[in-house]
């Protein structure tokens, strides 16, 4: 069952158009992730979610309450819409202790006092800060902070919670952790999540969908599988991983498939532009589907090996042909010349 | 705050800045004061003033005092930053308090210390002329008010610059060096450049300030009768025997015509320099540069400067209002007394002067700073057409003068029916106050709201708080501290107030300022010295409750 829906929402400041029309539902339970450059609309998107903007078209429904209706003149204002939001900063209130932060949305919905302490226990609990109720937020550490901001979502059992960017702020060692306990902690509970991210590593980690976002526009939404191995263009393919890229005119096409040509080499490719014989194109193939190869044979080209970086895990090779680069990983390689094989279904061509 | 709220906030506060303009501009349109039964529409009070060789000496005699005022506080106030946040001079610790005094201190209060020290009688020059056996100054010429008023106004841009040098990071100033410039070539092409658009700011507020001048040349310019528009303006009062109401209109007229340009000005400069110093580098820890030989001149410049500015007038005024009589041949020792003291006690209206002066400052100041923080919150976050309105609406009191927003807030309460039984009450000079300091107020509070990030409000917003909660548990809590050292500064704003209260004189509202002016005109020098003191000693505590307040919430 959809638990949030998004209708041809519009938003603009003055003239600049922010959101173009987004559509997409959420279903329950689901963690999802919009995933952009900045500037994409992503987070703007997500505030709209949570009332802090007010998008000019459009209808946005939790559950089966519409909470923003452009044709209806409807705007339920935040505070009436109940949702939890994990802000960038974490916005923690400075002035309030640990226990207090998270106890506020409790009392504003008065809860017994009884109650709030008991709640507020059992959130801190679950995020394992339990025993920092008394704490001011500047006498923690910044993955604890964040820790906080997520328990005072949490506490009032949101039905939809939404995070912007919650892992920005933290050091690359703490986000990792924090990737793998967030997503365990939202599926315990069985919570709809919506989080904003620029980084798609974090977004395949943590989701089980991706909405890719490009100006104001859904390029693509799927299961972080499909965004990587099936992307729809050249923009999702480049957004979702690192790839060689070459440049070339279609000189036939077979079965949807699309021959290519680098530096002299034919490469046969999945058609996924559709572009005509003899249009522009660009070649697209992800760097660990590239692999070195003994000899000559189909989809093959000769490459010398320029440089070699050493990754620790692996070895990341730089091959030269004509005047393109071609990227690989692998194993110690030897001067000189190569076979690279490109297969013709990892080959996408745009 | 909700709409509605925001909306009746600002439209209250328009009417309280509309109404005394309106009623000035209506009065200068009429042949006689508005109360009058038989007054009708005419331009003879614009005919009289403008005929009138008074009103063009004291206009040209204001412009040439502030042209003169600022050449001399705008070079002296920004050497003075410099020294001060760039240099390793020394014993920069303990000056640079003492450099803000003139700000705290009336302008009346220092232009009578400055009598009672180098005016012909005073203590300095008898003492001088002691060894000399003349006095080489006349202290009551155009040119020793324009020295003595550019001088007390180095504060001012010294405030403005050395704010603007200490947020300019080193960073900006290694890269110079490193590209091979030597210190004084960095500090003139790279961190004076970079805080150019503050300094232009000072000194059109140092010209604005000089424009509005009112204490010093009251007692400074009268024995020569040197008339500038303030105070042709508070002679206007008897000029034809009755009261000139449509006349002070006019001259009120005048002064905010000429003002409120120089406002806009003002604050288009402001927000050009903070454009300017938002591109500023990081404000890492500040290297001072080494000035050597010459940091000894440049200590006894700044002695210099503080001496004539500060110890020479306010020791005098001190010394003054111990003494009984000061003369030739007089010799210190036989005239000590108290007494001056005592006799204040035996006028009950001085009495009530100085406990309307502490009511006004302690509660109607925190009633103000209130005010001033219900306008703030009405426009906090909100872009729309009202607001835009509310930020030209504060610029409209910064164009009058205390003394002009006085005479307009008395007519309003004279005029208006059901405010007249208040204007003989501190009611009246409370509103005239609010008013005047309406646009500094205003920045104060909204310094301290600038400082919370929107995300804290808007956080309160989605757990579930209406715009009303988030003001009151979250907003409020976290201005707290910026709006109790608002307080203290409104405090002793109200305290050295002199000119606003002038016209709302009379019995049940007297307040030390206006005492002082009018005392002055009746030449009870005992008395107005002894007045001047204790308010000097309110303002030093004042000062030392701030600087203990700052202790404490900084450590």
């Amino acid at each position: 069952m959809a638990k949030l829906t998004i209708d041809d929402l519009h938003l603009s400041y003055g003239s600049n158009h922010i959101l173009k029309g987004i559509t997409a539902t959420f279903a329950q339970g689901e963690i999802v992730a919009l995933l952009g450059r900045s500037g994409s609309g992503k987070t703007t998107l997500l505030r709209s979610i949570a009332g802090l903007e007010e998008p000019s078209k459009g209808a946005i429904t939790i559950g089966n309450s519409p909470v923003f209706d452009g044709a209806a003149g409807l705007n339920v204002p935040s505070e009436k819409r109940g949702l939890g939001l994990v802000f960038q900063s974490y916005a923690l209130w400075p002035h309030k202790t640990v226990f207090e932060n998270v106890a506020y949305g409790l009392r504003l919905r008065n809860v017994p006092s009884a109650d709030v302490a008991q709640r507020v226990a059992a959130v801190l609990e679950g995020v394992g800060l339990g025993h920092l109720g008394d704490r001011y937020p500047h006498q923690m550490s910044g993955g604890q902070q964040q820790r906080v901001a997520l328990a005072r979502a949490l506490v009032y059992n949101p039905p939809v919670i939404l995070l912007d960017e919650p892992l920005s702020n933290l050091d690359a060692k703490l986000r990792e952790e924090a990737r793998i306990w967030i997503r365990s902690l939202i599926k315990r509970m069985n919570l709809t999540a919506v989080f904003v991210t620029h980084d798609q590593v974090e977004a395949m980690a943590i989701a089980d969908r991706i909405v890719l976002l490009d100006g104001g526009r859904i390029v693509q939404a799927g299961t972080p599988e499909q965004l990587y191995t099936e992307p729809v263009s050249l923009f999702a393919s480049e957004f979702m991983g690192t790839n060689n890229q070459i440049k070339s005119r279609v000189q036939d096409k077979r079965g949807g498939y699309a021959l290519i040509d680098l530096s002299g080499f034919p490469l046969w490719g999945k058609d996924r532009g559709g572009k005509a014989v003899s249009e522009d194109v660009t070649g697209v193939i992800r760097l660990e589907q590239v692999s070195v190869v003994d000899g000559e044979g189909e989809n093959c080209v000769k490459a010398e090996l320029e440089t070699s970086l050493y990754l620790g895990s692996q070895w990341e090779h730089v091959f030269r042909c004509g005047d393109l680069t071609l990227r690989t990983f692998g194993r110690a390689l030897a001067p000189g010349s190569h076979w690279l094989h490109l297969p013709p279904e990892q080959l996408w061509v745009f | 705050m909700n709409r509605a709220t925001r909306i009746a906030v600002i439209v209250a506060m328009a009417i309280a800045v509309l109404a005394p303009i309106g009623l000035v501009v209506y009065q200068s349109f009429l042949d006689g004061p508005f109360f009058q039964p038989k007054t009708a529409f005419s331009l003879s009070a614009y005919e009289f003033v403008l005929d009138d060789e008074d009103f063009y000496e004291a206009l040209s005699n204001s412009v040439v005092i502030a042209f003169g005022m600022t050449a001399i506080a705008v070079p002296v106030g920004a050497i003075l930053a410099f020294l001060m946040t760039r240099t390793d001079l020394p014993g920069r610790r303990w000056i640079e308090p003492v450099i803000l005094v003139p700000m705290f201190v009336s302008s009346v209060v220092l232009a009578f210390g400055f009598v009672v020290s180098l005016g012909p009688a005073g203590f300095v020059s008898l003492w001088v002329k002691g060894w000399l056996g003349f006095v080489p100054w006349y202290l009551y010429s155009k040119w020793t008010l324009i020295v003595i008023a550019g001088l007390t106004h180095v504060p001012h841009v010294f405030l403005y610059t050395s704010s603007a040098l200490r947020s300019l990071g080193s960073d900006v100033e290694e890269a110079a060096r490193m590209t091979g410039a030597g210190p004084l070539r960095v500090a003139l092409t790279v961190s004076l450049p970079m805080v150019t658009p503050n300094i232009l700011y000072a000194a059109v507020l140092v010209f604005f300030l000089g424009f509005e001048l009112f204490g010093l040349p009251l007692v400074l310019g009268d024995p020569e009768g040197i008339l500038v528009l303030a105070t042709y303006l508070y002679k206007l009062t008897n000029k034809l025997g009755t009261p000139s109401y449509q006349l002070m209109a006019v001259v009120v007229v005048a002064i905010i015509c000429i003002a409120l340009p120089l406002v806009a000005l003002q604050r288009y400069l402001l927000r050009t320099a903070n454009r300017y110093v938002s591109v500023k580098g990081k404000a890492s820890a500040q290297r001072p540069v080494t000035i050597g030989f010459w940091r000894w001149p440049a200590v006894a410049v700044i002695v210099g400067w503080l001496a004539f500015t500060v110890v020479i007038p306010i020791s005098g005024l001190v010394l003054r209002s111990f003494v009984s009589s000061w003369g030739e041949g007089v010799h210190l020792s036989e005239v000590l007394t108290l007494d001056h003291f005592r006799e204040l006690t035996h006028f009950p209206n001085l009495v009530r002067g100085i406990v309307n002066t502490l009511l006004i400052a302690s509660v109607g100041g925190a009633l103000s700073v209130g005010v001033y923080t219900a306008l703030n919150l009405a426009a906090h976050r909100w872009q729309s057409g009202w607001t835009r309105l509310m930020d030209y609406l504060v610029l409209l009191p910064r164009a009058m003068p205390g003394l002009v927003a006085g005479l307009a807030i008395f007519w309003v309460f004279l005029f208006t029916p059901f405010l007249s039984p208040m204007r003989q009450t501190m009611v009246a000079i409370w509103v005239a106050y609010t008013l005047v300091w309406l646009a500094y107020g205003m920045r104060l509070v909204s310094g301290a709201l600038l400082q919370i990030g929107p995300e804290l409000e808007e956080a309160g917003r989605v757990v579930g708080a209406s715009a009303g909660r988030v003001s009151r548990d979250l907003t409020l809590p976290l201005i707290k501290v910026g709006l109790i050292s608002s307080w203290l500064l409104i405090f002793i704003t109200f305290m050295r107030e002199y000119s606003t209260g002038v016209y709302l004189l009379s019995p049940g509202t007297e307040v030390i300022g206006s005492l002082l002016v009018s005392l002055w005109g009746s030449g009870a020098v005992d008395l107005v010295t002894a007045l001047s003191t204790v308010n000097i000693a309110m303002i030093g505590c004042g000062l030392l409750l701030m600087s203990l307040f700052g202790k404490r919430s900084h450590g």
